[in-house]
């Protein structure tokens, strides 16, 4: 099958947006107001983190709220340097959506956390962690969910068998970033 | 009518290097947009972030609602338009909007052989396959064995 034509190739498996498992996206931004805009989505890698933060990035502009999104991972660590660039550069009417904090050292995370207290409109982050901010959302995932993210994306003509989706979620621990890709392999070489 | 069209000379979609694309895009908006943008480009699709790059555009200001405008873009050496298991390059032409979100979009190739470059297999990496002998499955009963 050609890379195009894969049904779990990285531009598909993107339109698979963030499912709120309770309550609605009105209602989880009358919370975020409610935590001041401090909050974090907290959850393992692979249960929709960045995901949801991209969504919460199109809700608050929707709500006429400016963001700044910075993504921090393993191969685009966040120097002290970089971080006093960015925070000298955010202005008060701009909320932060800081992905990978964990990721952050923590003299740079103690600064971020108290510059964004008063020179930002709020700092929202993704961790793996509970305890930097206040828990917003915490991200999980279920076999029922995989099963479902994949009915959207599978051809009709060739569905992968429910109990081959609970082996697959099984074994990553419940990632489903890495079960997609997993997916993507195995329709790559099927066809 | 669709409300944006590209219409490419010939119906022509196959390019080689060099070679000169023509065609004329056509508008049939409800509103008076205040610009369209007419993009030649390529960008990958497969299991990796996509890559963009933006060759030509040409920008039509204050288009009107309806109206039609000839263009004329030439195609660099490359890339060529391939595709492999793990990621393919399309070249596409686009037309968009402003403001809106109407968009159409016309893909192309670019190709030294008049086809697209499909590129050789990779050696099987995933746990699971679709049946015993690696073969598609015609039905569910091909069930996906996994912790091979």
């Amino acid at each position: 099958m050609r890379a195009r034509d894969n049904p779990f190739a990285v531009d598909r498996v993107r339109t698979i947006r963030y499912r709120l498992q309770s309550g609605t996206s009105t209602g989880l931004l009358s919370r975020l107001k409610e935590l001041n805009y401090r909050a974090a989505l907290v959850g393992p890698d692979g249960s929709g983190k960045t995901t949801l933060l991209e969504d919460l990035e199109r809700m608050l502009a929707e709500q006429g709220i400016r963001t700044k999104m910075v993504f921090v991972n393993d191969t685009s660590p966040l120097p002290d340097s970089v971080c006093r660039q960015l925070l000298s550069k955010l202005t008060r009417d701009e909320l932060l959506l800081l992905d990978g904090a964990d990721l952050v050292p923590r003299s740079c995370w103690s600064l971020l956390k108290r510059h964004t207290i008063t020179h930002a409109y709020g700092l929202v982050i993704t961790s793996h962690r509970p305890g930097l901010l206040p828990t917003l959302v915490e991200c999980t995932t279920s076999p029922a969910l995989l099963q479902d993210i994949v009915r959207e994306l599978q051809p009709p003509d060739r569905p992968v068998p429910p109990e081959s989706l609970d082996t697959l979620f099984q074994h990553h621990q419940g990632n489903l970033r890495v079960c997609l890709r997993e997916l993507y392999d195995l329709y790559a070489l099927g066809a | 009518m669709d409300k944006l069209s590209i219409i490419l000379d010939d119906d022509k979609t196959v390019f080689a290097s060099h070679e000169m694309i023509r065609g004329r895009v056509e508008w049939n908006l409800d509103a008076n947009p205040r610009r369209l943008d007419l993009s030649l480009f390529w960008y990958t699709a497969g299991k990796g972030t996509r890559d963009v790059g933006v060759v030509q555009s040409v920008k039509i200001d204050d288009p009107g609602a309806h109206g039609s405008k000839e263009f004329s873009f030439a195609l660099p050496e490359g890339p060529f338009s391939f595709s492999g298991k793990l990621v393919s390059l399309i070249w596409a032409l686009e037309l968009t909007c402003t403001p809106g979100s109407e968009t159409v979009r016309r893909e192309i190739t670019l190709s030294p052989t008049g086809r697209e470059i499909l590129l050789g297999s990779i050696p099987a990496q995933s746990r699971l396959s679709w049946s015993r002998s690696d073969s598609a499955p015609d039905s569910v009963e091909s069930i996906l064995r996994a912790g091979r």
